[in-house]
């Protein structure tokens, strides 16, 4: 299947909404999506971008039609002060009707190159343990799952919390 | 004790380094350390800086055994949720065990939560290993919620070797 890999744009901020809200039901959590176009323009192409993606684009399939958004993969970079600059893939996604025609292989592999270009030291990601299709996807290309092997527990405070963390006195 | 939180610079790396390997050797991991106070320095105090770091200050009176005053840090950086927006990940926490007891920690999280707030972050996210039972009291105390019991999240990387491979490897399906 002919495709391309690209980096999204502003005009794409639609489809990567699209997306992020057909990965979310994927995950049975697509009532949690509350971000919004606008957000998601003024996140990610501003002056200081909160995320990069990279877009999956397939031809229209009659001639005259618009390329068609099948894939995206958002990340961003953080830090892990024993190792150095990480890059944390956040979400990634193909189409169902798109899989097994390594697209998702070759966005792994451009975010790899990429991790490597910019000094990032590791590429990681949070995936929920009855995912095994992605888990055995990352775990056949190298992936290590640190939750398993060294015991490490993702922990969130959500809006109520944290603004009542931000507004304690010292004591 | 008197203490103070303030924004580290670019000339407390060395301490930042410190703290950073007693926190490695409290978890059991020292050998993983692999960068100094020179990485620290070029990848947190630079025009577009990779991670975000506040100290606690004692003042010299009160410096520890070794003769430091600087005694606790947190390392944090921003990251983006697609489903809620702008987001503070809490990577490292630390107080020096003889300055725990007098609200460091406690000052040091509030702290973190304020610029999460300012800069309109609607959640702190932080990796915790499960048998560090003082850490994860002292975060579900604060209405910390453990998302790989509930929602069985689980953390993965690729690292060094395994990333290099994947760069350079045609796809495998």
């Amino acid at each position: 299947m002919e495709y391309k890999l690209r980096k999204a744009e502003p005009k794409d901020v639609s489809d990567i909404l699209r997306l992020v809200k057909e990965l979310a039901k994927y995950e049975a959590m697509e009532h949690q999506v509350a971000l919004t176009e606008k957000e998601l323009l003024e996140d990610g192409f501003g002056d200081t971008p909160l995320y990069h993606c990279i877009l999956a684009e397939v031809q229209g399939e009659q001639s005259g039609e618009d390329p068609k958004v099948i894939g995206f993969a958002m990340y961003y970079f953080t830090y892990d002060p024993w190792s150095g600059k990480q890059l944390h893939l956040e979400d990634f996604f193909v189409m169902e009707e798109y899989r097994g025609h390594g697209i998702g292989s070759e966005i792994l592999k451009q975010l790899s190159d990429l991790a490597m270009k910019t000094r990032c030291h590791g590429m990681q990601f949070i995936v929920a343990e009855d995912n095994e299709p992605s888990i055995s996807f990352y775990k056949r290309r190298g992936a290590e799952d640190l939750s398993t092997a060294e015991g490490w527990r993702l922990f969130r405070f959500t809006e109520n919390s944290l603004y009542k963390m931000a507004a304690s006195t010292e004591e | 004790m008197n203490f103070k939180i303030r924004a580290a610079k670019k000339d407390d790396s060395k301490d930042i380094s410190r703290l950073i390997m007693e926190l490695a050797v409290y978890e059991k991991m020292p050998d993983r350390v692999m960068i100094s106070y020179k990485e620290l320095e070029r990848d947190g105090f630079s025009s577009n800086p990779f991670f975000q770091c506040l100290v606690a200050e004692v003042p010299e009176e009160n410096k520890s055994k070794e003769g430091h005053t600087i005694v606790g840090y947190a390392l944090y950086f921003y990251t983006y949720s697609t489903w809620k927006g702008p987001s503070v990940f809490l990577e490292d926490l630390y107080v020096m065990p003889d300055f725990r007891g007098q609200g460091i920690g406690k000052s040091l999280m509030s702290k973190v939560a304020q610029v999460g707030k300012e800069k309109q972050c609607v959640r702190l996210q932080l990796l915790m290993r499960d048998w560090n039972t003082p850490s994860l009291d002292f975060y579900v105390a604060k209405g910390a919620q453990d998302l790989t019991a509930s929602e069985g999240w689980h953390f993965l990387r690729f690292d060094g070797e395994a990333l290099d491979k994947l760069a350079n490897e045609a796809s495998i399906d």
